[in-house]
């Protein structure tokens, strides 16, 4: 059984801050990384294989990114993956979500054309749109379940947990299907010194526009509906008043003023 | 132009079926499909289709073609209570922007409103600001699927053609706007926190990006509708107008049970009211600080003797303390309440990109070095195990003296 | 090279001016913090306090305490853990003014970059700084070149001493000579002064670069503008093994070597040159065992291995992994690694050096040796992306942190109950009867313990934890027992800690009393009065 998983490689998006004089961003001494949700579907993706070890399955990482995003993939065949694949071109270059789906769908049909089941992570948290999957499974033509948290195999089913506002919901769909995750373990998992031994000798490549027969009119900024008008940095809000080193008697006591002040205990 | 692939159609007939329109047929002497004259490229065919025969080629379209498209929509999101079904609050929320683009545009504002057994929503929707309802009510819509709402809303786009389409960035929402985005090749911008409209016309759609650190401002002067989604809590509701009344239009649905490709199998839903934070006024939130789960007694007394509701970080969430939809910050929910509390919260950007919309902070915490300081508009160092129960007793007396 | 050196007088500056807090009621309410460091020893008290800016301002009160008779603790971030800086009584020297970094320079002879620091910034600090490359400031009192300006950008540099406490001054683990995990490949911070300037009792100051001042016949001449102190260096053996119990001496050391683990008590330390070295990117392992034997034959072959020698190897005991565990039920995220197996008995954690190139003769030359020990790569965590090994790094310090809280917790009950934990070295040869000897006294003696440390130093922390005075008292007695049998090793009894206040009978077990009056006779030579941190090392008479 085929398991695709698509993953980004993306910046510590917590250390990413806008240069309020410039307006740019601030990349220096910001590391790159998988992206936590990308790596919680590269979980769910080796925990179905060792729940199923009659199905046999092989996993493939797709990744859409620069050069330097193979270290995002060599990462995925330490956690498991068994081939990873990177979609690299200038060409590519700043694709919005659209851009990017058509890239990927692209790249998944071509490398994986029989593939069973796509799991990615729910968002990206540099873009943190959440858009690049649905959008991915529509232009492949599959159903897609967003939202995971566990997902099982049912004969050709897919079966998900999904996360709603008010608790959970158990969607199944016939494979080939795309799922998101949201979630995943809280410790995130360490490789051993022979996965990592191991990873150095499963295929990673990469290819280029070209490779893939992609037609360069439908990826990269010129084929972005969305374009970026500017960048900012969000507006600081200043802190008001604060209260030190009372003892918990007075400090109960100037909260509930403040609050019954502003009108907030009406009992 | 719907693209068919003569060679790899199969005559099957699915999109025949699909089709919202009636605007495809497989020919009986060809076996193979043909477009016919009704088409909108809606793209449920394409999507529908088991060997990918189907496409559509989308060019950005002209300013000419621009100018075509008109109104500001909005998916009208409804949600089960019990027995009862009513719209959501982000709906109303949207109505209250919606207005406003509709105004600075001199264009209507219209609800599409997909279910079954919906058509009591429509009178709230009016009076909330709706000119028009787009009232689609079919069997299998009763519960929300991706691809039958995807085919339903897409075909009234393509219909209807609107300039703007607004969805509630709900879990559902998220689902389905990238889902229609995709199928009729338009741009899209999640989580807005503003949409205005500027001198040419545009709608700049305004969002945090990197967990909150930086602002965007997005444009999608290609492509006609611009979509966008938007986080409850970030509007404000507007004045309802018992008064107002507008058009229902009903749209014929055509969905056959193979366009929906995802069963429910089961659901697992909460009835509890304080499950449901993005409605609360007053958020009593709680964080590391509070150090033990048994320690959260104190914190749901104090939430309950100010008529508040008990939400959390993701710490907490993480350590099970308490459950998922009470989390708060960049993978829980979004809030924006009247009064938002943190008790023994850090303030870590997670967190404040979920709550920093509301209208007062207030924060506790042993650190006076912790970053939610900086958002609060009062704070006290000190430890909410002991402050609380003071605070609780405090209230408890002066609701005495009250009474 | 002479072993005659030249104290220099410095200007004095009016004393008036001097930052300082008067009374011993007003600093015991208002500044208890000067009044205790890490060791949380009690009955610390002062006098005064003061805050000098610079080195004349030290210069002035060191000479005006001397005048009035004034007992001098040196103060700086007190994170030591012997009692140091605790003063009873007296003046309390607080250098934390003086925390600024003269500058970074590059020696020519040496071919080794340098960065000049006051004696109260942390090692945090310094590597911040370092790593920032904010390198010419303009009040920097070393000149530079473009081109060593270049050299220097184009790599990372860092201060390669890792104690677990990088609050630390400067200062103190110099007085110390600390260690961390590191100094396995790297040495301990001995390794890394390249010189001092130290203020004496008479208010004159030494500049000792290293490599300048060498003992004839095991005598320095220290010549002040008064005097000419004869300093004859102690002749006892230091031990074969990591060691920072009492003072340094060998018939022809480094004067520099003198001052550095002297814990104070022959001046202040005004200003210092530390080496820096290039950052070497590097992996973090971790390989799990299910009985100890394995994990020690393991230790033995990866530090005496031809080409993959470890920047440091560290060991946790069964104790050790069960306090993990049962952690990691209650708060995974505070441990923040997985799950550890209940059948793995010892954990073994090292640092080797990477790059992609040689990571797999590395990994291949790892894994034949863990065959051998009964484990294998695939029974083990590894990492090389900093964060990851970050985690490691957190992983490693999370075992005293546990501790420290489980005493914290049974203190409540017990006031009286403190941590019991060894800082003991011995020779190579001798670490698997070492820890023989730890596990079966303890298991005999009944008594709750975990053994966590830098097991390719031999030098392991034994930590008792007291249930209740009994297991305090008992505790106390069987630390002696390891003292001894450390010395009997050829090793040392404080091998990173130093002695301070608090462990003055380990010294004596280690050295005699006799060697301990050598070590009082260099301190009568050069603090004839006594002014400084008196009490540490050795007590001023003999108890």
């Amino acid at each position: 059984m085929k398991l695709v998983v698509l993953v980004k490689q993306v910046p510590e998006a917590d250390k990413v801050a806008v240069d309020p004089e410039t307006g740019t961003l601030i990349r220096e001494g910001v590391t790159a990384i998988l992206n936590p949700y990308c790596e919680y579907a590269l979980d769910q993706a080796a925990k179905l294989r060792t729940d199923n070890p009659n199905l046999d399955i092989e996993i493939t990482a797709i990744s859409m990114g620069p050069p330097q995003a193979k270290m995002a993939l060599l990462r995925c065949l330490e956690l498991g993956a068994d081939k990873a694949y990177l979609l690299s071109d200038r060409k590519f270059a700043g694709s919005d979500v659209w851009a990017t789906s058509s890239a990927l769908k692209e790249g998944v049909s071509k490398l994986v054309p029989d593939f069973d089941l796509i799991l990615t992570g729910k968002q990206a948290i540099d873009g943190d749109t959440a858009q690049v999957p649905a959008e991915t499974a529509e232009q492949l033509g599959i159903p897609q379940i967003t939202y995971g948290v566990d997902v099982k195999l049912n004969n050709k089913r897919v079966e998900v947990k999904r996360e709603v506002e008010t608790g959970y919901q158990v969607l199944s769909a016939k494979m080939p299907a795309l799922v998101t995750m949201s979630k995943g373990s809280n410790i995130r998992r360490i490789p051993s010194m022979q996965a990592i031994l191991d990873a150095r000798k499963k295929p990673l490549e990469s290819f280029t526009a070209d490779d893939l027969g992609i037609d360069e009119e439908k990826v990269g900024l010129s084929a972005s509906p969305t374009q970026v008008d500017k960048i900012f940095a969000p507006p600081s809000k200043t802190g008001g008043e604060i209260i030190y080193g009372s003892d918990p008697k007075e400090a109960a006591k100037k909260l509930f003023e403040y609050l019954k002040m502003n009108g907030f205990l009406r009992l | 132009m719907l693209k068919i692939d003569i060679d790899t159609c199969i005559g099957c007939k699915i999109c025949e079926r699909v089709c919202p329109f009636a605007a495809i047929v497989v020919d009986s002497d060809t076996k193979k499909a043909r477009v016919l004259e009704g088409c909108t490229l809606c793209g449920t065919c394409v999507n529908a289709c088991p060997v990918n025969a189907l496409s559509i080629e989308r060019k950005a379209i002209s300013q000419e073609e621009i100018a075509k498209y008109k109104n500001i929509f909005i998916w009208g999101e409804w949600e089960t209570k019990g027995n009862e079904i009513r719209i959501k609050s982000v709906v109303l929320e949207l109505l209250a922007k919606g207005k406003e683009l509709a105004n600075k545009l001199g264009e209507s504002l219209a609800v599409i409103l997909p279910g079954k057994d919906v058509e009591h929503l429509v009178p709230k929707l009016f009076h909330y600001g709706a000119d028009i309802v787009y009232l689609c009510q079919h069997e299998l819509l009763e519960k929300y699927s991706t691809e039958g709402y995807t085919s339903v809303i897409a075909s009234v786009i393509a219909a209807e053609k609107p300039s703007i389409v607004l969805y509630g960035a709900t879990p559902n929402g998220r689902d389905l706007a990238p889902r229609i985005a995709a199928r009729l090749a338009l741009g899209l911008t999640a989580d807005c926190t503003a949409l205005n409209i500027n001198s040419s016309r545009q709608l700049v759609q305004t969002r945090p990006a990197f967990g909150g650190n930086i602002m965007a401002s997005i444009l999608s002067p290609y492509t006609r509708p611009q979509m966008s989604t938007v986080r409850p809590g970030v509007f404000r509701k507007p004045k309802e107008d018992l008064t107002r009344e507008g058009v229902v239009k009903n749209v014929e649905v055509t969905l056959k049970p193979v366009s929906i490709r995802t069963k429910i199998v089961e659901e697992i839903l909460s009835e509890d009211e304080g499950i449901n934070i993005e409605e609360a006024k007053i958020l009593v939130s709680v964080g590391r600080g509070i150090g033990s789960k048994e320690n959260l007694g104190i914190i749901r007394e104090m939430a309950n003797v100010i008529n508040g509701t008990v939400s959390g970080s993701r710490a907490l969430v993480d350590l099970g303390w308490l459950p998922h939809p009470q989390q708060v910050g960049q993978s829980g929910k979004t809030v924006a309440p009247t009064l938002y509390i943190a008790l023994g919260i850090s303030g870590a950007i997670q967190h404040l990109v979920g709550m920093s919309s509301s209208d007062t902070i207030v924060a506790i915490n042993k650190d006076p070095e912790a970053g939610i300081f900086e958002i609060a508009d009062f704070g006290i160092v000190g430890d909410i195990k002991k402050i609380v129960p003071e605070f609780i007793q405090l209230v408890k007396e002066e609701k005495k003296k009250q009474e | 090279m002479s072993n005659i050196i030249q104290a220099i007088k410095l200007d004095e500056v009016p004393f008036e001016r001097i930052r300082s807090i008067h009374g011993e009621k007003t600093i015991t309410q208002s500044y208890p913090n000067y009044l205790i460091d890490e060791s949380k020893t009690s009955g610390g008290k002062a006098e005064l306090i003061f805050f000098p800016d610079n080195e004349q301002e030290v210069s002035t009160i060191v000479r005006k305490m001397r005048e009035e008779r004034v007992e001098i603790t040196i103060s700086a971030a007190r994170t030591g853990i012997v009692g140091s800086a605790i003063p009873f009584g007296g003046a309390i020297l607080v250098l934390e003014r003086m925390n600024g970094i003269q500058g970074i320079g590059f020696d020519e002879e040496e071919r080794r970059w340098f960065i000049r620091v006051q004696p109260a910034i942390s090692l945090q600090e310094i590597n911040d700084f370092i790593k920032s490359k904010k390198f010419i400031l303009d009040d920097q009192n070393i000149p530079q070149t473009e081109s060593a300006v270049q050299r220097f950008n184009a790599y990372i540099y860092h201060y390669p001493v890792d104690p677990t406490e990088m609050t630390a001054s400067i200062g103190g683990t110099i007085g110390t000579n600390a260690s961390g995990a590191r100094t396995f490949k790297y040495g301990p911070t001995r390794e890394w002064v390249k010189r001092i300037r130290v203020v004496l009792s008479t208010g004159e100051v030494l500049d000792i670069p290293r490599g300048q001042y060498y003992a004839k016949d095991g005598k320095f001449i220290v010549k002040t503008g008064k005097e000419e102190y004869l300093v004859k260096i102690p002749t006892y053996k230091m031990p074969n093994a990591k060691n920072a119990a009492g003072l340094y001496a060998k018939p022809d050391m480094d004067l520099i070597d003198l001052f550095i683990g002297s814990e104070g008590i022959f001046g202040v330390i005004t200003e210092a040159e530390l080496w820096i070295k290039e950052y070497e990117p590097h992996m973090s392992n971790i390989a799990f065992f299910d009985n100890e034997k394995d994990a020690l034959d393991f230790v033995h072959k990866l530090r005496t291995a031809d080409r993959c020698k470890p920047d440091f190897i560290e060991y946790f005991d069964n104790n050790a992994l069960n306090l993990l565990r049962n952690v990691q039920k209650k708060d995974p995220k505070f441990v923040n690694m997985p799950p550890i197996r209940e059948d793995i008995k010892t954990a073994i954690s090292f640092d080797i050096f990477y790059t992609e190139e040689t990571l797999d003769f590395y990994f291949e030359t790892i894994g034949k040796m863990l065959k051998e020990c009964n484990s294998s790569l695939e029974d083990s965590w590894s990492a090389y992306e900093e964060r990851e090994t970050d985690r490691f790094k957190h992983f490693r310090h999370a075992v005293p942190e546990i501790v420290n809280n489980i005493i914290a917790e049974r203190k409540k009950q017990y006031p009286d109950i403190h941590k019991l934990g060894t800082d003991m070295s011995v020779e190579d040869q001798y670490l698997a009867d070492m820890m023989k000897f730890y596990h079966s006294t303890l298991i005999e003696a009944g008594l709750e313990y975990v053994i966590w440390g830098h097991i390719g130093d031999n030098h392991v922390h034994v930590n008792i934890l007291p249930r209740d005075l009994n297991d305090l008292e008992l505790g106390t007695k069987l630390y002696k027992k390891f003292a001894k049998k450390a010395v009997e090793y050829g090793g040392s009894v404080s091998a990173e800690h130093g002695i301070g206040k608090i462990k003055h009978e380990y010294l004596v077990i280690m050295y005699g009393e006799d060697a301990i009056d050598q070590m009082r006779a260099v301190k009568n030579t050069l603090d004839p009065d006594n002014i400084f941190n008196e009490g540490n090392i050795f007590p001023e008479e003999k108890e």
